[in-house]
Order: structure tokens, then sequence, then C-alpha cells
């Protein structure tokens, strides 16, 4: 019987720390992550603001593309994270995603605009370019080129996690 | 410039634990140097309690030249908000944890005779967690970091959710919780290490086990309240794993004050309760790991950060793995009293420590197995109420008749169970009744919520019978224990009560328009825009009128606070005696009409009032003069 209790009592907290050292050293691999690098498609698209037409030549430079759209509800919730990285000084481009402009308008009146530029794209043929499934996904891009790429939510973790590494890496920003 | 100060008073204070720590484990404790490890160790809290103080001060006089402050405290914060900042992200919240760490340390030293047995040892296994964590603190998340030159003038600001008082006061009462049982696991690990199994170590640390169980209880029920009211869940309980990690040292603290009580009188379970103390200081630890790694998302974890994760496992491990080696290592040495006898206090007591650590083990395996399953497949999933309800009802349940039937039972002592005694016969009687009642009166046939209200009025009707019989018949009751117990009733009662009637229900509204909900004539009567110094906020404002032709207003709130973006939903709700009526306001549609939730939410007070009763009796017996 005392074997017994000297067995359990060593052998519960054993397997739980053991469990607990391998989950926190566990290299965290995202599924909505993908690090293919190639080169921003050409597109030409109104600005969703002021309706200037926008081309590849516009948009220099490193910086984040976002891709949403007003009937989003995640990308309600990722939207305090894009402002924050805009308040940080973070270059961040829109892409409004198959959305009326009226409602995209109404939209970031209500909850705020973290876009330096939004392009709207009505049609998503330029997602379509880009290899956009859905909303919201974001685009790390590199002097003309994606370099790092993220369907879902953008949050602190991620943006460590998935971002930060290569932003360290190619000296961006 | 202060702030190194009180960097310096920390560090300083590290030094004096490491001596105090040393000195008790590593040297014979004559009463020469019993008296120097008191003292060492006094002066190292006075050290550090002084740099918390300055630390306090810095906060206060919105000192933003230190980077924890600055990130977290904002000039425009009320006082009071500018202290509660300290504990609102990790490393002021572990600073502080550290603080009442050695705060119960320093009450248990001044306040124990030197000359006692255990005492040189206890203090000095304090010292060595003291300053195990101390180093985690300075090491892995200086909260003394400045920036300098140029420190900002504002200030971010804390996260709005925590400005709120429920929440100022809810981190600290539970952290006064989960480190006071740092008392009895270090008066457990001494008196393993002296080995003299004939000191009474258990006597010594009961009413310290008991103030920190209270202070828990109360933690974990204004942790409950906010929720309800601040975050705006409409619940009391939402088996949120970092509320899970709470209840678990909860669990283990209550069945170790039972079991402890055992062994005080009879020398029974003395080896389930030296485990125990080890368990709910072990598991407080645990909490502090798991919310402190970031391996489990909740509202409650901080910005993680693998090291802090690593160093925080590692010493966890060496704390609990010492500690079960001195447990094994003594184990044949421990002695005590074998045969319990039947239907005796303690053979009740040493069943509800099966019950219990049943409950623990369950929780933790609803809080671990999407962590096995993510490691395994690497997929997340969580593990909801549906697995909780299946496993709390039937044991929580079961554990009530027990405890309904050991009122009767004496310590040592086989009593005859005659299942038609008076009292046990009246209870049984009334509580038929009542729920013959209920089920008829709200026409319910949930037999999960009428067995467990039976459960509650037993326990109930049982106590009230005992009180009655004490005050004309001059019985001798302990009336900490009838009012506790009574507690869990009401609890047991409540909690039924508020699954059974409670509803809640979406609706889509305009202005002017009317709506009936459950009898309730709810008028929507003006929405506006509001601008407050740190937010916007769209506050509507609804008349409602009851069945009974009374009114009132409710005006929920949705705010946007400007400094990080955060959108929060202010709840309102009306407070009626046996419920609560609750109003959150979500979206606004495409015709213009708002989306607006409306709850019925039954007793929910009288579960937080139970609660509280529970730890007043715990409270009221710390300052009686009984010594068990």
């Amino acid at each position: 019987m005392k074997i017994l209790l000297k067995l359990i009592v060593f052998i519960v907290p054993t397997s739980f720390i053991f469990m607990f050292f391998m989950l926190l050293t566990n290299d965290k691999s995202y599924p909505g992550a993908d690090y293919t690098s190639f080169k921003l498609p050409s597109f030409k698209l109104e600005n969703l603001e002021n309706l200037d037409t926008i081309s590849n030549d516009v948009l220099e430079g490193d910086f984040i593309l976002n891709v949403w759209a007003s009937w989003c509800i995640t990308c309600i919730i990722e939207h305090p994270y894009l402002m924050s990285l805009t308040k940080n000084g973070i270059p961040v481009v829109g892409l409004n995603y198959k959305d009326d402009r009226d409602d995209a308008i109404i939209w970031l009146d209500k909850y705020g605009n973290p876009y330096n530029l939004i392009l709207h794209d009505y049609k998503g043929t330029f997602a379509l370019d880009l290899g956009v499934t859905g909303a919201p996904e974001t685009f790390l891009i590199n002097d003309g080129k994606v370099v790092a790429h993220y369907q879902g939510e953008v949050n602190e973790i991620i943006w460590q996690d998935v971002f930060l590494p290569v932003i360290k890496e190619m000296e961006m920003f | 410039m202060i702030i190194e100060i009180s960097h310096f008073l920390s560090v300083l204070a590290t030094g004096l634990f490491f001596l105090a720590g040393s000195f008790s484990l590593f040297t014979k404790n004559t009463l020469y140097i019993s008296n120097l490890i008191s003292r060492t160790y006094s002066h190292g809290f006075l050290l550090l309690l002084t740099s918390f103080s300055i630390y306090i001060w810095l906060a206060i006089s919105d000192n933003f030249s230190v980077q924890y402050i600055a990130s977290h405290s904002n000039t425009e914060l009320p006082t009071f908000y500018k202290i509660s900042s300290i504990w609102s992200a990790h490393e002021g919240s572990m600073f502080l944890w550290i603080v009442f760490l050695s705060l119960w340390g320093f009450f248990f030293n001044i306040s124990v005779k030197n000359d006692q047995i255990l005492k040189s040892k206890s203090i000095g296994v304090i010292s060595v967690i003291l300053v195990g964590f101390l180093l985690f603190l300075l090491v892995t998340s200086n909260p003394f970091i400045t920036i300098l030159p140029i420190a900002p003038l504002n200030g971010a600001d804390i996260n709005p959710v925590l400005q709120d008082p429920a929440l100022a006061i809810h981190p600290p009462t539970l952290y006064l919780g989960y480190v006071g049982f740092v008392i009895p696991f270090a008066c457990a690990i001494s008196f393993l290490l002296i080995g003299d199994s004939n000191i009474k170590w258990e006597l010594l640390v009961r009413k310290w086990s008991i103030a920190a169980w209270a202070f828990l209880t109360i933690g974990i029920t204004l942790g409950s309240w906010w929720a309800y009211y601040e975050l705006g869940w409409g619940g009391y309980w939402f088996w949120d794993p970092v509320e899970n990690i709470a209840l678990m040292p909860w669990l283990a603290a209550t069945a170790f004050i039972h079991s402890l009580s055992v062994s005080i009188k009879s020398s029974h379970l003395r080896i389930w309760t030296i485990l125990l103390s080890i368990s709910v200081f072990s598991l407080s630890l645990f909490g502090a790991f798991i919310v402190r790694s970031g391996i489990i998302d909740s509202v409650h974890s901080f910005a993680n950060d693998p090291d802090r994760g690593l160093y925080l496992l590692g010493f966890i491990s060496i704390i609990v793995f010492t500690s079960i080696y001195l447990f094994i290592f003594r184990l044949p040495t421990i002695k005590e009293s074998k045969r319990i006898k039947k239907f005796s206090k303690e053979s009740f007591i040493s069943i509800n420590n099966i019950f219990f650590g049943t409950l623990i083990f369950s929780v933790m395996l609803g809080v671990t197995y999407p962590l096995i399953y993510e490691f395994l497949f690497d997929q997340k999933i969580s593990v909801g109420a549906p697995f909780y309800n299946a496993i709390f009802i039937p044991i929580v349940v079961l554990a009530s008749f027990f405890l309904f039937f050991s009122v009767d039972s004496k310590w040592s002592r086989k009593i005859n169970f005659k299942f038609f005694k008076t009292p046990i016969f009246l209870s049984l009687f009334f509580s038929i009744i009542t729920v013959i009642y209920i089920s008829d009166r709200f026409n319910s046939n949930n037999l999960a919520i009428l067995i467990s209200i039976f459960a509650g009025t037993i326990i109930i009707f049982r106590y009230i019978y005992e009180l009655l019989d004490s005050l004309l018949n001059k019985k001798y009751i302990n009336p900490f224990s009838v009012i506790a117990h009574m507690a869990l009733g009401l609890l047991l009662v409540s909690i039924s009560f508020n699954s059974l009637l409670s509803t809640e229900r979406a609706i889509n509204i305009k202005i002017n328009e009317y709506e009936e909900y459950k009898g309730l004539n709810i008028y929507f009567d003006d929405i506006r825009v509001l601008k407050n110094s740190n937010n916007d906020s769209i506050k509507a404002t609804f008349f409602i009128e009851d069945a009974k032709g009374k009114q009132f207003n409710l005006s929920p709130e949705k705010r946007r606070y400007f400094t990080r973006g955060q959108i929060t939903t202010e709840t309102a709700i009306h407070i009626m005696p046996l419920k609560d009526i609750y109003m959150t306001i979500g979206d606004q549609l495409d015709d213009g009409s708002w989306i607006v939730n409306i709850q019925i939410n039954y007793l929910i007070r009288f579960i937080w009032f139970s609660a509280a009763l529970m730890a007043f009796a715990g409270i009221m017996l710390i300052f009686s003069n009984r010594r068990a």
C-alpha cells in the first residue's frame, strides 16, 4: 500500500512537469502561417477614400498588407491590434476585400482607421492573385516582395511568433 | 534615482532571505541561531516592504521613468487606480505576490516564539522560496527597469476592464490566499526535515491555514462578481481555465483544513494532512505557473515569455520534488493512529478527503486535457461546463448526503445509526416537501437540479434543527462549522435555483419601441454618444416596467478607450432581492435597430453571499479563543 502511495505521489507530478516542459520548449508552428516568398502581383485599384488609382509603383518600401472587410467579424477583434501597430509607426496598408465602399467607410468611422492607405478590391481580383482565401489575412511585404503571410487574426502572439522573426532577420522597418 | 533605491533594497532583501535560509537549513538550530534567523528574516521583510512602498509612491507620483509604471499607468487616473495599476500586469503583480508571501512569513515570525521547535526551519523554508521567486522577479521580469534619458509625459493606460474597484482588490485578496498556504507548507516541510513524529505541527498551523482559506474564498468570490458585472459574462462561474486554477487550491485547502482538524483531535489522517498541505501550496504555485507562462489562453494570461515559464517550471519542480522526496523518505516514521472507527467524525472526514481528491483530480484533468491534446495532436480543444457539471453534480450531492449524516457523528466514537432519529427524519421530511413544492410551483422535472436543491435543503434544515436544539436545550454546537456548512447548503440551493430559473434573450429593438420579455415591459428611450475623459461611449437608456408596475431605468453602455482602442461593455443591472435584471448592448443592425441582451438572473447575489458567509465563518474562528 505504501509503495503504491509512493509511486503515485512521485509519478503524477513528474508526468505533469515533463509535459509542461515539452509544451514550453515546443517550437510553435502555426497552421495559418506561410513563408513562401513571391513578388507582389501587379494591380490597379482605387483608393477607398478618394478614388485615386493606385498601382504597384505607389507602394514602396516595407509594409503590412491587411485584408479586411466590414462584413468580417474577426476583423473587429483584430482591429485594436492593427491600431497599435500603426501607433508604433509600422505602415499598414488595407485591402478592402469584396466590400461595399459605403459599408467600409461606416465601419472605419465606427471603429477608427488603422490604415495608412486602403485599396478597394471590390471584385477580389488582386486578392485572388495574392492567394487570399478570406478575411482577415495579413501579408508582410519587403521591397515589393511578399515574405510572410498569415491567415486569421493577427494579435500580439502571432505578431511575435510569425512576423517578428522575419522582420528581425531582414532588418525591416 | 529613487527607483534604483527601491531596486537595491529588493536585491538586499534577497540577500538577507538567502542568509536566513542557509542558517536555518544548514546549521544546528540553537536558540542563538534561531534568534539570528528570526531577526535576519524580519530585516529582509522590512527592506522588501520599504522597496515596495517606494514603488507604490513612484506610481502615485507618476514617475514615468520607470518603464513598467509608464506602460501601465496614466496621469489621468485617480490615485486608487494608480496604485492598482501596479498589479495590472505580470511584473508588478509578481512583486506584490512576493511581498505578500514575505508578509505571511513575517506575521508567522513575530507571533511564534523562537523556542518553538519548528519555527526556525519553517522560516528557513519560507526564505528559500522567497529567494527563488525574488530571483525570478529580478532576472526574468524586472519591474525596476527605467526608460532613460527621456521619460514619456503621460504614460500608457491601465487596461480599462481593470479600472474597477472589485478588480483592484480581487488580485491582492486572491494572492493573500494563495501564498498564505506557505505557512502550513513550510511547517509540514520542517516537520518532515526534523523527522520527529511527536511534534504536533498541525496545531501550529490551524489558524494560519483557515486565514489563508478565508482570503482565497473571498478572492475567488470577488473574481466571480467582477466577471459578472464588468466583463459582461452574465453569470457567476464559467469554468475558465484560470478560474479552475484558483478552484483547485481552494478544494485542496478545504479538504486540508478538515483533515487537519482530525489530525489535531486524534492523530488520524496525518499522512493525508501532510500530503494535502504540500498539494495546496503546489497547486497555488501551479496556478502562478499556468497564468504567467502563457501556456493557456484566458482572460487572465499575461503577455507570455517562454523563459519565464521555464524558470518557474524549474523552480516549482525543485520545490515539489524536494517535498515529495522528503515525504517518501519520512513516510515510515510518521506515526498515526491507524484504525478509524466506523461512523465516527474521522471516518466521515476521511471520506470527504476522497471526494475532494476526486474533484481536484477532475479539475486538473479538465485543465490539462487540452494541453495534453495539443501536445499530442497539435490541435486546440477546450473542455467546458458539460464535463465539469457531469463530475461536480454527483460528487457534490453525494458529499452533501455524507455531510448530512455526519452532523450526528462524534470524535473517535462509533454512533448508532438510526435513520428515523428525529432530526434526520424531520429534515428529510421538510426537504422532500420543499422539493415537491418547487417541482410543482416551477413545473420542473429536471432531476439533477431537484436533487441538488434537495442536497442543499437537507443540510440547511439539519443545521437549523441543530441551532434550535442549542438554543432551547443548551446543546453544544461548533458555531463556525454550523455557519460554514449552512452557507454550503445555501450555495447549493442558490446555484440550483439560478440554473433552474435564469433566462436570457437577445432582442432587436429600435428607439421609441416597446418590447415584452418575461412580464417586463421594455421601452427603448434614448441612445447617445458620450465623450468621456479617456473613452468614447454609446449609452442607451431603457425604461422598464415589471409585472407589478414597478418602474426603473437601465443604461447599458459600450465604451471604446482611446489609448488602447479597446472596446468594453458596461452592463446595466437592476438588483432586486431575489433576482437581477441584467442588460448589455450589442451592435446596431442595418435597419437601425439595436441588439440588446437581457438576462434575468435568479439568486445570483445569494451565491456570492453564501461564499462570503463561509469565509466569514473562517474569520470568526480565527478571532475566537477556541484552540482548535
